[in-house]
């Protein structure tokens, strides 16, 4: 009753950026990058159908090297329940929900090369690269356990089967266009000109993005560079939303309002004509 | 052209949306019923989450019962006080409905339950109504007189206390049963996302007896109340009113609603009674089939706001 009337905000908390640390300790410069992207705030107005913009970078190499750039488009972080149709008898059931947190709600990681040629394993699982390593967690399943003890059977089979939760929360985002590896997307247009397109599906979450921008030479990361991306609704969308949100007896009030109204009128009208 | 929906968060065709309103309103108008038990479904077929596609058109089914009720109304066929009635549990059906809707998204088990509803009621009820209506029919073709409904009503509803006067309606009865039904359709409203006139108008035909001139405008007077009350509850306790969708599917709605109430003069009441039989079966049998079928994915991503 009151939780519903508290206003949440527009615009989803900031993704936390750990790779700050990362970068010191591995020595990253942020002076071998310059990027920028052709759009940094998207207006979702009620023409809005998916939205595109191009991330576009130079590398500065005093020497000629090889060099590869991989780019992640992280979206808001949002908490996301996942089901499991189970069969009972005959018919197809649904499963307690699992919840998956910490996850972004949109994710692209676009590279120069297949990400696996780019780096090891344990710089992609660091530094989050590739939807295989995209961070999310089952938080409140753990705590079942620490609850309830290791022995509890429920909590163990979510625990043996995480990976086929883990991978379909990534099958089926991928599927709506919300997560994508394009392991050829960041192509360089000249020798140290380099550019990304980030396609974002009308589907896309409201909210603060971070397009992350790595340069690797000899499978390690070198440069690093961040720009930021809002997406946010504006005009008579934003206003909808909010009444929606902020007043929602009057917004409900307001949709009896006009359902019945134009009911009305179109009897009148229909009777004389 | 496409346009994109605040609350739904997602873009889509305003002409399929239209035409959708258009297609169900005529279906409403032609056999009087709310057309909610239809809309659903293909909502949420074209992608449109359950829980908005349930609460939004409610919207839909307030306006066309509203234009319905004005035009019954003017003929004097509206019986306020028992519609006032049902209307009563109505409310604290939609209230409990809205509250059972929302526990039941948090447990991942909403989808589920419409579809198991759609499979049993939608079943049930156009089954019963095609074996009646094949039957009058053949009656019809072998010149026999149609059969006559039962005239006497259940003892037991005499038996029950707090008796009223409802004079249009012709009856003098307890209003516990008009209470108990108005309940079990406002909580289906809230469920479903339907008006329930498929529940109502057999549930005061059969159960209660009302005379039949009354039937029709009562059954839509209640349906308006109810339906009211479970779109302010939804947009207030779950968030799921989508305004913009609403209104593009209501404005098809009360225009497909009109043609449709020109049509229903063409046709005999027996044949459209077989035809809306038919229709109310395949949305109940198109739901409950998903419950049969084996998934295309064993995962599903459920929705997490409210």
């Amino acid at each position: 009753m009151v939780a519903a009337s508290l206003p949440p905000d527009i615009t989803a908390p900031a993704p936390p950026v750990p790779y700050i640390e990362t970068q010191q300790a591995a020595g990253v410069s942020a002076d071998l990058l310059s990027t920028d992207l052709t759009q940094n705030r998207i207006e979702v107005s009620s023409s809005f159908q998916g939205a595109k913009v191009i991330l576009y970078g130079a590398v500065f190499q005093p020497e000629d090297q090889p060099s590869d750039v991989v780019v992640i488009i992280r979206g808001p972080q949002a908490s996301m329940r996942l089901i499991r149709k189970v069969k009972a008898g005959a018919v197809w059931l649904n499963s307690r929900p699992v919840v998956f947190e910490g996850a972004p709600g949109y994710y692209m990681a676009a590279s120069s090369q297949p990400l696996d040629r780019i780096t090891d394993f344990s710089h992609r699982r660091l530094l989050g690269l590739g939807l295989e390593y995209i961070a999310m967690d089952t938080s409140r399943e753990n705590k079942v356990v620490t609850r309830y003890g290791v022995k509890d059977v429920v909590v163990n089979g979510i625990e043996d089967d995480y990976l086929d939760w883990r991978r379909a929360v990534i099958r089926l985002k991928s599927k709506a266009g919300l997560y994508n590896d394009n392991p050829l997307g960041v192509r360089f247009v000249d020798k140290n000109l380099f550019r990304a397109e980030v396609t974002l599906p009308s589907e896309a979450p409201i909210g603060d993005y971070t397009a992350e921008v790595w340069l690797f030479r000899d499978g390690q990361p070198v440069g690093y560079s961040e720009k930021k991306l809002t997406v946010e609704k504006v005009g008579f969308e934003r206003f909808v939303y909010t009444v929606a949100h902020r007043h929602a007896w009057l917004y409900g009030l307001a949709c009896v309002f006009m359902s019945m109204g134009m009911g009305a009128l179109a009897s009148r009208l229909f009777r004389r004509g | 052209m496409e346009i994109y929906l605040p609350i739904a968060e997602m873009s889509v065709n305003v002409w399929l949306m239209a035409g959708l309103g258009v297609i169900v309103g005529f279906l409403s108008g032609l056999f009087g019923v709310g057309g909610g038990f239809l809309m659903a479904p293909v909502l949420v077929a074209l992608g449109i989450p359950p829980s908005i596609a349930v609460a939004s058109q409610a919207g839909h089914v307030l306006a066309t019962s509203t234009s319905s009720v004005l035009s019954y109304g003017r003929e004097a066929s509206v019986d306020y006080r028992m519609g006032g009635v049902m209307a009563g549990g109505g409310i604290a059906g939609a209230i409990a409905g809205v509250e059972l809707f929302r526990l039941l998204r948090l447990l991942g088990q909403a989808d589920l339950m419409v579809a198991i509803l759609y499979l049993l009621l939608l079943g049930t009820i156009g089954g019963m109504m095609l074996n009646e209506s094949l039957r009058a029919l053949l009656r019809a073709r072998d010149g026999l007189p149609a059969e006559r409904p039962k005239v006497k009503r259940p003892g037991w509803l005499y038996a029950l206390p707090y008796k009223m006067r409802f004079p249009v309606s012709g009856l003098y009865i307890s209003v516990i049963p008009p209470i108990a039904i108005g309940f079990v359709v406002g909580l289906l409203a809230a469920l479903m996302g339907v008006g329930g006139g498929f529940l109502i108008v057999p549930a005061m035909i059969y159960l209660l007896r009302m005379k039949a001139s009354a039937v029709v405008g009562t059954s839509l007077f209640q349906i308006v109340i109810t339906t009211l009350v479970t779109m302010i509850l939804q947009a207030v306790r779950n968030h799921t009113v989508d305004a913009v969708l609403a209104f593009i599917l209501l404005i098809g709605g009360v225009i497909g609603g009109q043609l449709g109430i020109r049509a229903a003069t063409r046709f005999r009441a027996e044949q459209m009674r077989v035809v809306l039989a038919i229709i109310i079966l395949m949305a109940g049998l198109q739901m409950g089939f998903t419950l049969f079928v084996p998934p295309e994915d064993p995962f599903i991503l459920a929705p997490t706001n409210g």
